[in-house]
This record gives structure tokens, C-alpha cells and sequence, in this order.
């Protein structure tokens, strides 16, 4: 440790000589290079100074009493800096092992997530959900119980991050231990409504859209608890229509019940459910409109449902810069044949 | 963003005037006015949103908070002067509902 | 050797007297200014501490001999409100953000040695000690 210091001050004064003979730009550039090495030799402002102070004392026959003396003041007054500096490297240090620690939530997050995504020649079924930081308070989830029904979540939970990732996960066991209600979106509502009311934190909530599609019949059967309108696409008359199921967001109370909906599908007709993050986009000229988004659909409307919702995420993306507000969330099943 | 909460207290109303945005980062501190008000019995706790121009799902749950707290402790809270915008948000959730919203709303702000 | 010196805190002044008595013994020893300053640093902030939160207390400085070092141990006591979670003080960023200075955390780094024993409503002694290089 000592024969470093000695090797550091030589070097120092080595430098500082150069330079005090010539004044040229490369000295300084030298100067700069030195900061780094001692940068990662973790050496303190308070030391650069007494270092500084110990080699002006050696060269050109030393420097006056009271300019050595001043150093001492000097090396004083970086002591705080000098606290505040290492403090800095220990909490990246920290910080750094939080981000490895979330990381690995992430991931885990991920593999609860994903589900199979439904294959059938009757519904053309295209998803994307993107996370606006590493965890995502967004949730959907595709179950298909039977040749004929296929079963469609979409939830939104209040806030962002790990608070709203640790709330997703409780969904999503909640659902997966209702197997028997699976086709009845009220009941599904009901009783998540109850769990989350227990079990939240009195300003937390979740919007979710539930929906149960029967391709034998193209009969969509659907309930709704505060979640963002999607659209609906009426392919006869080449029209977007705003579609939502009204009723009380999950965990505001107790005794909410929910009312279920039928809409049969056309051939062509495409059903759109989304997270607020889509509606919710800010660019800097402002939100951008519901309208906006049906333009973006529309152009991308000869493409398979997958490819729809990509290209439409792709250009939001771009029209906000490339950074993500809030989760973003879309899903579009469309009857095929 | 910033927010602004004036408080005007008359007899046994609290009246709180809000200006801004009510966003993740500001909502803490709209809760922590708003809370410890609604938990006084007896209590009639005014919002005036009129100077809200965008609120987000984090700032919503702090009047479902709020919401409950007046119930579980005798209070009563009421909403005014809301924007479209943010008065599209209660109605979507189903909040204009369940909570005492006072009807007439201003045009949307930008 | 010296005795162990003491200073007594109950005011604003009494920080200056106990590093005064600090920088006079370190220095005595041969200590390098830059560990002056950490020193009598250190000194200043648990002095500080006893000013601020306990009201009064004392700094006690006195140098050591190990088997082969020598150095300068710094005991500060009170019998103020005494610290209800060390772990949490002990926490960088934790004092910080109160604007309280380099904190507890910030005091061990500038020492060799530091140990910390505290009770509610009893008091805190905080134990310190610097070697020689």
C-alpha cells in the first residue's frame, strides 16, 4: 500500500514538473489520464491535494511558509468532499446489486407471464405487452379450455415497478385457482374483486377486462371492471367503434357485482384490448388521441393481427421517442373464417 | 411536474384547491393532505380539481384511498370542478359511481 | 505516555475545542496532515452529533499502543435519547438525506476502527480509533 502511494507521488511530481516546464496542452492531457488511474485507485480528493502539496514542497526549493500552510486549510475543506465521495461509490455499489436483484425478478416475472397464445384457423390472435421499466404492471393471459373457447384477461395495475409486479403475481394466482369460472367473466371478476380488496393497499386498484370467445358460435361473452375502452372493428361497415364493459375497478369494495355482455362476430371483425399505456402515450405535442391510434390501426389493417400490433407499437415507440411512460399493452383477436 | 394544494377551511369544511398534475411522483403528496383529513369524523373534505389538467391511474387511487377512508371514519368527501379528461378517467373506472362527483365539468385543458 | 483528556459538549464552541484537542495530540504522534484532517473530521461530527441530538456529552482522546502501532482512540459518550435502530444509522444514504453530514457511516470510513453502543433513554458511546501508518 505504502509503495503504491510512493509510486502515485512520484509519478505526480514527474507530471507536474513537465508541465510547470513547458505548459504544454499534452501535459495536461497526462493530468487527466492520472485522475483517472487514481479515480480507480479509489484515492480521495483530500489525498490529491496533500500530494499536490508534498511535491510542490520538493521541487524549485519548496514553496513559502504560508502557501504550504494554506494546503492544510485547503485539505480541510475537501474533507467533505472527500465523505461525499465515497459515500457516492458505496451507494452505486448498492445500487448496482439492487439492479441485478430486479433483473432477476424481471425474470421471473417473465416466465409467469407467458402463457400459450392460442392457435386456431377461426381467430387470428396477435399480442404485445412491453414493460415501461424492467417490471410490468401489466397483465393478460390466454387460456383455451376447450376446442371452442378461448378465454382472454387483460388487467391493469395501478402504478408501475416491483409494488405493481408483486400485485400481478397475486392475480394471476388467484386466476389460475378458479378453474371452474373460467368461462364466466362476471364470476372471474367477482371474485378477483374480492381477493384484491382484502389483500391491496387501500389506494392500490386493478382494471381488468375479461372475456370468454366461443368460435363455434363467434359469440363473445365479456365483463368489464374499469378497464381502458378497446375498439371494435365492424368490418361491414368499415367502422371503429369505442368497446368497453362498464363497472367498478377491483378493490374499491367488497360487494361489487359485475355485469356480462354478448357481442357476436362477423367474419373480418376484429375485437382491440389494450392497457392505458397506449392511450396514454405523450408525445411532445401532447396525448395522443384515440383517433390517432384507429389511423395507426387502420394502416396496418391488410397485415395478420401479430403484425398489426407490432407495427402500431413500433411507431408509438417512435412518436415518443423511444421511452415508454406506462406499460403498453395490445391484443387483437380477429375472426378469420 | 408540480402540484399545488391550497387548503381553505370553513366551520367543518376543508376545501382543497389542486393545482397541477396528479402523477406517480406527485400523488404522495396529495395523499398525505387528503388522508389525514378524511380520517377526522365529521369532516367535509372538498377537491377542487378544476386546476387539474391530467391525472394518472397512481393519483386515482389516491381519492379510491381517500374513498375508503371517509368511510371507515365518518367523513365525507366530495369532487368538484373536474376536467373532461379527468372526469372521462372516474367514469371509465367506474368511480362517478360509487363517489360524491359534482356533475358540471369544465372543457378539457391542454 | 499521555493520560486519557476530555472535553465536555454543550455548545457550538466546545466542536472546535475537541478537535483543537484532536489536531494538538494527532500531530504530537506524527500523523500526515490528510489523516489530521480525517481525524479531527471525525472528531467534529460525533461532537456534533452529541450537540445536536443528546444535548451534552464528552469527547475523550487518548493515544494507544497495539502490539506493534501506535494511534489515537476517540471516545465519544452522552447520555442523550440514545439511537432506537443502529443498523438503520449505520446505513449510508440514511443520515444523508436529513442533511446531517457525512453520517455515522461517513465517520467509520475515516477511522480504522469504530464500534457503536447505544440505548434508548440511556445514552450512545461511540468508540473510534485511527493508527499510525
Amino acid at each position: 500500500m505504502l509503495g503504491d502511494r510512493d509510486i502515485l507521488i512520484d509519478r505526480y511530481k514527474q507530471f507536474l514538473t513537465a508541465y510547470l516546464s513547458g505548459r504544454t496542452e499534452q501535459a495536461l492531457y497526462r493530468a487527466q489520464q492520472f485522475s483517472r488511474k487514481m479515480l480507480e485507485q479509489n484515492i480521495s480528493p483530500e489525498e490529491v491535494i496533500n500530494m499536490h502539496s508534498t511535491v510542490l514542497q520538493t521541487i524549485n526549493g519548496g514553496i513559502p511558509e504560508e502557501i504550504r500552510d494554506s494546503f492544510d486549510f485547503l485539505i480541510e475543506v475537501m474533507m467533505g468532499y472527500g465523505m461525499a465521495y465515497r459515500e457516492h461509490q458505496i451507494l452505486r455499489d448498492k445500487q448496482k446489486a439492487l439492479e441485478s436483484e430486479i433483473e432477476v425478478a424481471a425474470s421471473m416475472q417473465q416466465t409467469l407471464l407467458q402463457g400459450d397464445i392460442p392457435v386456431t384457423d377461426k381467430l387470428d390472435i396477435g399480442v404485445i405487452s412491453k414493460a415501461a421499466k424492467q417490471m410490468s404492471g401489466d397483465y393478460f393471459h390466454f387460456v383455451q379450455n376447450r376446442p371452442e373457447s378461448i378465454n382472454v384477461a387483460v388487467a391493469d395495475i395501478i402504478g408501475k415497478g416491483v409494488p405493481a409486479a408483486l400485485c400481478m403475481s397475486m392475480i394471476k394466482y388467484a386466476m389460475d385457482s378458479l378453474p371452474e369460472q373460467e368461462n364466466h367473466p362476471s364470476m372471474v371478476l367477482e371474485n378477483l374483486n374480492r381477493v384484491v380488496e382484502q389483500n391491496v393497499d387501500p389506494a392500490m386498484f386493478i382494471t381488468m377486462f375479461y372475456g370468454n370467445y366461443n368460435t363455434d358460435i363467434h359469440r363473445f361473452h365479456y365483463a368489464g371492471a374499469g378497464h381502458e375502452p378497446g375498439f371494435y372493428y365492424d368490418a361491414k361497415n368499415d367502422n371503429f367503434e369505442e368497446f368497453m364493459a362498464k363497472g367498478l375497478v377491483l378493490g374499491v369494495s367488497k360487494t361489487t357485482q359485475y355485469q356480462a355482455f354478448d357481442k357476436d362476430i362477423e367474419e373480418g371483425d376484429m375485437i382491440l384490448l389494450l392497457s392505458d399505456g397506449v392511450t396514454e402515450c405523450r408525445t411532445s405535442k401532447g396525448f395522443i388521441s384515440r383517433e390517432e391510434i384507429v389511423t395507426l390501426i387502420r394502416s396496418y389493417m391488410h397485415l395478420n393481427a401479430q403484425e398489426i400490433v407490432e407495427n402500431v407499437y413500433s411507431d408509438l415507440e417512435q412518436l415518443q421517442d423511444f421511452e415508454l411512460r406506462d406499460d403498453f399493452t395490445l391484443i387483437i383477436l380477429r375472426r378469420s373464417v | 411536474m408540480n402540484l399545488q394544494i391550497q387548503k381553505e377551511t370553513e366551520g367543518n369544511t376543508d376545501k382543497l384547491l389542486i393545482n397541477g398534475e396528479v402523477d406517480a411522483y406527485t400523488a404522495p403528496k396529495l395523499k398525505d393532505t387528503l388522508i389525514s383529513l378524511t380520517e377526522q369524523k365529521g369532516r367535509e373534505v372538498v377537491v377542487d380539481l378544476s386546476g387539474v389538467q391530467y391525472m394518472d391511474s397512481t393519483g386515482l387511487g389516491v381519492f379510491v384511498g381517500a374513498l375508503k377512508s371517509s368511510q371507515q371514519h365518518g367523513s365525507s368527501l366530495k369532487l368538484t370542478g373536474m376536467t373532461e379528461r379527468v372526469h372521462r378517467l372516474f367514469d371509465i373506472t367506474g368511480l362517478t359511481d360509487v363517489m360524491n362527483i359534482e356533475a358540471h365539468t369544465k372543457g378539457e385543458v391542454r | 505516555m499521555a493520560a486519557q483528556t476530555c472535553v465536555d459538549v454543550r455548545n457550538e464552541w466546545d466542536i472546535v475545542s475537541a478537535r483543537q484537542l484532536g489536531r494538538d495530540l494527532s500531530k504530537e504522534l506524527g500523523f500526515s496532515s490528510v489523516d489530521q484532517a480525517r481525524i479531527t473530521t471525525a472528531i467534529s461530527e460525533l461532537a456534533r452529533n452529541i450537540y445536536l441530538y443528546a444535548g451534552k456529552g464528552k469527547v475523550c482522546i487518548e493515544p494507544v499502543k497495539d502490539v506493534n502501532r501506535s494511534g489515537l482512540q476517540i471516545i465519544a459518550s452522552d447520555t442523550g435519547p440514545g439511537i432506537q435502530d443502529i443498523r438503520k444509522v449505520m446505513q449510508d444514504g440514511f443520515t444523508t438525506s436529513g442533511g446531517l453530514g457525512a453520517g455515522l457511516p461517513g465517520v467509520k470510513r475515516l477511522m480504522d476502527e469504530f464500534s457503536i453502543n447505544s440505548s434508548v433513554d440511556i445514552g450512545t458511546e461511540i468508540l473510534i480509533t485511527k493508527w499510525l501508518r
